[in-house]
């Protein structure tokens, strides 16, 4: 507790204020861009913090960190643009509220479930981190792989028409996922003889091609801006208040979505960028109103913001604890940490306490800082993309993601992929293929391969290689939730086909 | 603009296409690589001749609705390309400040014909604009963006 | 007055000489420099490659951008550099051994050769190091050889990569030690710790610094160095128990083939006094310091594809 009390005395100077204010600022600029992610966030920021000192370099760095991830909310809900990864789930939501004039409510929603997620990820990381840092070791290639079956049940929900469409989007991504150097193998796959697609489809270049450039050539066709100028601020009558309110008398959607966010930020590679899916996921499943999601439903954004917040923080226990990133953002503090002797490990939490908790408290207070730099930057931002003519806005978006394209790689090629993909994506919607699907399978098809090419490996003495895949406690439970998962996807659908729901929903009300 | 297209069929039809253009070229590649894309590849076609064989027993959705202008966006798709094009050929800075403009041009005319004296403004604006976002990724983001011939 | 006159021109020209070496010495470099990193933030490469750029900056006087051009292992920044890059000085790219060696005798297609390029120096080497979990029933490499010897292919290692430095130096392990191991390649070195933490992998065959980072949760076995390095002083070397294996990852940088030798010393000079300064700050993580230029790196580069050619080539 001593060490708790220092490290808030030592954080709370001016100096190390200002350092969060910029950071979260400059990190909420660089995240709501797309294509510049948290991770080129902090390796811009790297130099800088070379000659700081150790607290505070990586205060600067959880900062950005934290700014970065929630800056994605902002174009996904004012222009249907997931700005990092993290926040694609923010989307299916934030995006219709922005439609119908409730944008400030989206995003006064996301900023508060981002503040409450960062804040419970810090706590978790004070209270939790070492029963939790051997629950994240558990997970082995096996678990791996059912960890991305499960995350390939979030087709049925992500798949609005047809679940056969979805689960063939998701095919398409898991494919594209393989292009490059094959993980385990390591040859060259689908390259057609052509070097530079070594490198694969990126997933953020996807990602961007997939969801702005259809709704640019979309903007282009209809001659329309992505909001119209009637959801303008003065005319919405929603206070921060209200939305608060909302969210805090229900509160089980906003627990909810912490756990899951926590539980999935420690397993290693998975990452934001399943948590906010999840989280979504779920929040709709336990919906009373499970058909008012994507339609502009609060809760699916507050569901996204506060799980992936919960992230940065959450991620960090692995990371402290055994030197494990469980995020690619983790990667560079690890580096930075490591820069400055700081080992991970349980020393890190004792020896040098002071400097540790004052890393995981700055946290929170980045996390604070969301709230003023968020709602302010959310009021320009939203200005900027109402008033400013669609005939510049578009354009202007437009070059935007070419240099965030660019930028992640320094690639031209990635340019292309991006606007083949984005132009095929266009197509691919009008019959029904949808860009989320594909997304996730380009998510988790690195993933599963490797989960499983290495089980397979680490079997070759067993008589049935297979078995290794469920023999492991935590596998066998993971397997389970599976099954049950693609269970309760595909039964409701199979029933309401054959007219049996309503018979079916009134006997299980009955039973609870 | 309103087209009458069975979408399972398409959707099959796409999956199939798809499938093929990895599957032909694959070559003599080993095991663990060709393990996991071949066993994807396998259920992608199961699904897309189960979508045409849904097409044809139950369809879907028969209508294909595209908002907006097929001409403009099928020109604004071209447009996008030849800019990626010019970027690598012509440079940057040149070539956005370029697209940028002619894109506000075309889009700007919907709403009906674009003066002379409106042109000349955006020139200035559009000029700041990518001037801005040149420098921030050059000097702040140690981006080094394409200068092709020009700039 | 033809005595003269020559001894005029001679002295003339030798002026003239002397002027242009020293112009294209005290020109050389005039701009700022780009030092393309082929893999992500934050990897080794990358920290190493931060660590030296405020250095070369003050040495050059001109600034040194590093930029990322991740992808295929290095080798889309490299087929990209080897086809591109002016030999100019102003263009830089990191290079490792053995990626360069690897990927062209493996791949069909990787874009780049091993020798399209002018190596300015290699400024450090990962040796790799056989590490097992604190509780792990071998507490000798003996131990762990004896076990194999009996139990074919059950003894399994994790690494970084396939056909990396990791996983070819484990090969010849196996061909050394007569065993058969089984080798699960994953990506990069993140997930290695908690491979070996989690039970996952009998053990990790990865590079020293591992060794030393999770230091009092595992034991390193053997390290395949000449000599102990300094951050393991009590980890053994593959030599000192009878197996003669000396490898590891070795980092560098390029220069595009053709650049003027002037230009090259100007960068190695600058890179070993870089090296110099960031020792201590780098050798305590376990990286093993290396001031290898000139003909050295063929020699480097020669007994390292000899000792690889061979297991890539069994591979195909």
């Amino acid at each position: 507790m001593d060490m708790l009390l220092q490290a808030l005395a030592s954080l709370l100077t001016f100096e190390s204020f200002i350092t969060v204010l910029v950071g979260v600022s400059a990190g909420l600029l660089i995240g709501s861009l797309p294509g510049l992610t948290a991770t080129m966030a902090l390796a811009v920021l790297l130099p800088f913090t070379f000659s700081m000192e150790a607290l505070q370099g990586l205060i600067a760095l959880g900062a950005v960190y934290m700014g970065a991830i929630y800056g994605g909310a902002f174009t996904a809900i004012l222009i249907n643009t997931p700005g990092t990864p993290s926040s694609i789930a923010t989307t299916f939501d934030g995006y219709p509220m922005a439609r119908q004039g409730r944008a400030y409510e989206a995003l006064a929603a996301a900023t508060i479930a981002s503040v409450v997620g960062g804040l419970v990820g810090v706590a978790f990381l004070l209270v939790l981190a070492p029963p939790l840092a051997r629950l994240a070791v558990a997970f082995g290639p096996a678990e791996m792989f059912w960890v991305a079956m499960l995350g390939l049940t979030l087709v049925a929900s992500l798949s609005s028409d047809s679940l056969l469409k979805g689960l063939l989007g998701g095919c398409i991504g898991m494919l594209l996922s393989t292009i490059g150097v094959s993980p385990v193998g390591g040859e060259t796959r689908f390259t057609f003889g052509f070097p530079p697609l070594q490198g694969g489809v990126e997933l953020i270049v996807a990602l961007i091609g997939l969801f702005v450039i259809p709704e640019l050539l979309t903007m282009a066709a209809e001659g329309r801006g992505a909001l119209s100028k009637e959801g303008g601020f003065g005319k919405s009558h929603v206070s921060i208040l209200q939305v608060a309110k909302r969210i805090f008398t229900k509160p089980v959607n906003l627990i909810r979505s912490c756990l899951i966010g926590q539980l999935i930020a420690i397993i290693p590679g998975a990452g934001g960028n399943v948590t906010s899916l999840v989280a979504y996921n779920e929040a709709r499943r336990f919906s009373k109103d499970p058909d008012s999601f994507g339609k502009g439903n609060v809760d699916g954004v507050v569901a996204s913001e506060s799980s992936n917040n919960v992230m940065v923080a959450g991620s960090m226990v692995p990371l402290l604890t055994l030197g494990i990133p469980g995020a690619p953002p983790d990667a560079i503090i690890l580096g930075v940490l490591l820069l400055h002797g700081l080992r991970p490990g349980l020393d890190l939490f004792t020896e040098t306490g002071v400097l540790t908790n004052g890393f995981i408290l700055s946290m929170g207070l980045a996390a604070l800082m969301l709230l003023p730099v968020g709602l302010i930057g959310g009021r320009l931002i939203h200005r900027v993309v109402i008033k400013t003519p669609y005939y510049f806005l578009m354009p202007c978006i437009a070059m935007v993601t070419i240099l965030g394209t660019f930028a992640l790689r320094n690639s031209l090629l990635d340019v292309g992929i991006m606007l083949i993909l984005g132009s095929a994506g266009y197509f691919l919607r009008l019959i029904g293929i949808h860009a989320a699907p594909i997304v996730l399978g380009l998510i988790l098809g690195g993933i599963a391969e490797q989960g499983y090419v290495q089980t397979m490996l680490a079997a070759v003495i067993d008589p049935i290689p297979w078995l290794r895949l469920v023999s492991n406690p935590l596998s066998k439970v993971l397997a389970g939730l599976v099954v049950i998962g693609a269970a309760t996807a595909l039964l409701p659908a199979w029933l309401e086909r054959r007219g049996l729901l309503d018979k079916v929903s009134s006997k299980a009300g009955g039973d609870a | 603009m309103i087209l009458r297209l069975n979408t399972d069929i398409a959707a099959g039809i796409v999956g199939l296409a798809f499938a093929a253009v990895l599957w032909l070229p694959r070559g003599e590649m080993g095991r663990l690589s060709i393990i996991f894309p071949r066993a994807v590849l396998v259920i992608l076609v199961v699904i897309a001749v189960g979508l045409i064989v849904k097409g044809f027993i139950r369809p879907g959705s028969r209508r294909v609705v595209i908002s907006g202008s097929l001409r403009r966006l099928l020109v604004v798709m071209t447009g996008f390309f030849v800019w990626w094009f010019a970027i690598g050929t012509l440079g940057f800075v040149v070539s956005t400040c370029v697209a940028i403009f002619l894109l506000t041009w075309y889009l700007a005319r919907v709403d009906g014909p674009v003066s002379w004296r409106r042109l000349l403004q955006w020139v200035p604006i559009i000029g700041v604009l990518v001037g801005v976002f040149y420098l921030t990724f050059t000097q702040v983001l140690n981006v080094r963006l394409p200068t092709g011939l020009l700039l | 007055m033809t005595f003269t006159y020559t001894k005029l021109a001679g002295a003339l020209s030798a002026i003239a000489i002397l002027g242009v070496a020293g112009t294209v010495q005290a020109d050389y470099p005039e701009e700022s420099i780009t030092y393309v990193i082929p893999f992500n933030p934050g990897g080794e490469s990358d920290v190493t490659a931060r660590f030296q750029e405020p250095i070369l900056e003050e040495i050059l006087g001109v600034s040194v951008n590093v930029t990322h051009r991740p992808g295929g292992g290095g080798a889309v920044a490299w087929s990209e550099f080897q086809n591109g890059a002016e030999p100019d000085g102003y263009e830089i790219i990191g290079v490792n051994i053995p990626h360069i060696i690897g990927q062209p005798i493996q791949r069909s297609d990787a874009g780049f050769e091993t020798d399209n390029w002018d190596i300015i120096t290699f400024f450090h080497s990962t040796p790799n190091a056989l590490i097992v979990p604190a509780d792990s029933p071998f507490e000798t490499l003996d131990d762990l050889v004896e076990y194999a010897r009996e139990n074919p292919e059950a003894v399994t290692l994790g690494g970084s990569g396939t056909y990396s430095a990791n996983h070819l130096d484990m090969l010849r392990f196996e061909q050394e030690a007569d065993i058969d191991l089984t080798y699960i390649p994953f990506t990069g070195t993140g997930p290695l710790p908690a491979a070996l933490e989690g039970g996952h992998v009998a053990g990790i065959f990865n590079y020293t610094m591992l060794g030393v980072q999770m230091e009092d949760r595992a034991r390193v076995l053997a390290v395949a160095s000449e000599e102990r390095v300094p951050a393991l002083p009590d980890a053994p070397t593959f030599k000192e128990q009878g197996y003669d294996i000396v490898g590891g990852a070795y980092r560098g940088v390029a220069a595009p083939k053709g650049t003027p030798d002037e230009v090259i010393s100007v960068l190695e000079d600058a890179f070993a006094e870089a090296n110099r300064q960031i020792t201590e700050k780098q050798e305590p993580l376990g990286f093993v310091m290396e001031y290898i230029t000139g003909d050295e790196i063929d020699e480097v580069i020669a007994s390292l594809r000899e000792a690889y050619t061979p297991i890539l080539e069994a591979a195909d």
